[in-house]
């Protein structure tokens, strides 16, 4: 998937020695998801899947539970997320990166790890909380200087970011010079980290569609960044108040 | 089947030219005076070489543009050349960094946002959420001139 995937771990749960081994084996199970999952690689069963040269009832079932997930995202998103439409043809990326995230996640917990933050490339699962109690602070990515931080975020359920920041001047009109798109940043909270990931992507592409979308999704809460810096968040957001230097 | 170890060895080579990008905040692959005005450059500027055997090539050189891609940090598109069945030459022939977006952005004044914290490291996070680089990008450009190519 082209990522860095970090691991923290917070003590107790279970010995140092068995937490090392949870890790050694959740990063096992990513590289086999990566195997399964690419688009570069065109023997991945992916790959043959989307060109037409695998069936779904003969490939891997991790295949087919992405393919749910992505019919689901589709319809949560009204169709803002749409990995049908992918100029390649089926393009799943933008789901399998948090989907794959909660599978390492899912390791450590049936390992006997009681508390972690999984971060597959921006894509945050966690597990338990930090010392014990209380939240997990989420810093976001602000839209356009590096060192800094949008906000920080208080969540206990998985959270994805997408935007367009780093993503060059194709999204520049060359005509008149104007932003083609008018969400610099969009960021998902919710239960389910690979519906958190797709999310996040349709509510960017969705540009002025995204603050209403954010508000039909039930059960996700969404914080939005406009090109012009205007901020949206639904609700059940939580911005860290302390700590902020 | 040649393709696939081919294409891996203009991919390992291309990442070491894309990484190499990011260490600075001025990409040394850009050479030239100046910033540009607008968000364009278009010069063979780099080449990333082709690590691996170089057997005895026969026939004639072809080379294809591939696609634009998004990189993470921009967009670059890649040149390759093939001769006697063997990737022979990448280069990047398209490549618009993000800094010349930041740019065009800083031109726009950079809005304060409510809650921003200036630095990631004082702020006591466990973890940073945001959209991420990819270096696919390159191997994508480098797929995609390939196919032009009829590369097999």
């Amino acid at each position: 998937m082209g990522t860095v995937v970090s691991f923290h771990l917070e003590p107790g749960g279970c010995p140092a020695r068995d937490a090392r081994a949870a890790v050694a084996a959740s990063c096992a199970r990513l590289h086999e998801l990566d195997a399964l999952f690419s688009t570069w690689n065109p023997e991945s069963p992916m790959s043959r899947f989307r060109a037409g040269h695998l069936r779904l009832a003969d490939a891997p079932p991790e295949i087919s539970v992405v393919l749910e997930l992505c019919e689901e995202a589709n319809v949560l998103s009204q169709g803002w997320f749409d990995p049908w439409a992918m100029p390649g043809g089926f393009d799943p990326t933008g789901l399998v990166k948090g989907w794959a995230t909660a599978q390492a996640l899912a390791v450590l917990q049936t390992a006997g790890v009681e508390s972690v933050v999984v971060n597959g490339g921006g894509d945050i699962a966690v597990l338990g909380h930090p010392c014990g109690s209380g939240a997990w602070r989420i810093g976001i990515r602000h839209p356009w200087r590096s060192e800094a931080l949008a906000c920080v975020l208080e969540v206990d359920r998985p959270v994805a970011t997408s935007g367009c920041y780093e993503r060059g001047p194709h999204l520049i009109n060359p005509r008149d010079g104007t932003l083609l798109s008018r969400t610099a940043s969009a960021t998902v909270v919710g239960s389910s980290l690979a519906l958190c990931d797709a999310l996040a992507t349709a509510l960017v592409v969705a540009g002025d569609d995204g603050p209403e979308l954010a508000r039909s999704l039930r059960g996700y809460e969404a914080y939005l960044i406009g090109v012009d810096g205007e901020e949206d968040a639904t609700g059940g957001i939580v911005f860290a108040s302390e700590g902020v230097a | 089947m040649r393709r696939a170890p081919a294409v891996v060895a203009a991919s390992a080579a291309g990442f070491a030219g894309v990484l190499a990008l990011h260490s600075g905040s001025r990409p040394s692959i850009l050479s030239g005076s100046g910033p540009p005005a607008t968000p364009v450059t278009s010069s063979p500027t780099a080449t990333a070489p082709i690590t691996g055997s170089v057997t005895p090539l026969t026939g004639a050189a072809t080379t294809a543009l591939g696609n634009s891609e998004q990189y993470g940090y921009g967009v670059l598109a890649v040149r390759v050349t093939v001769r006697g069945g063997h990737i022979t030459n990448v280069s990047v022939a398209n490549l618009q960094t993000a800094e010349q977006y930041s740019q065009l952005l800083a031109q726009q004044v950079i809005p304060v946002l409510r809650n921003e914290v200036l630095s990631a490291q004082s702020a006591h996070i466990n973890a940073i959420s945001g959209a991420t680089y990819t270096s696919e990008a390159y191997a994508y450009s480098v797929q995609s001139a390939l196919d032009r190519l009829g590369a097999k």
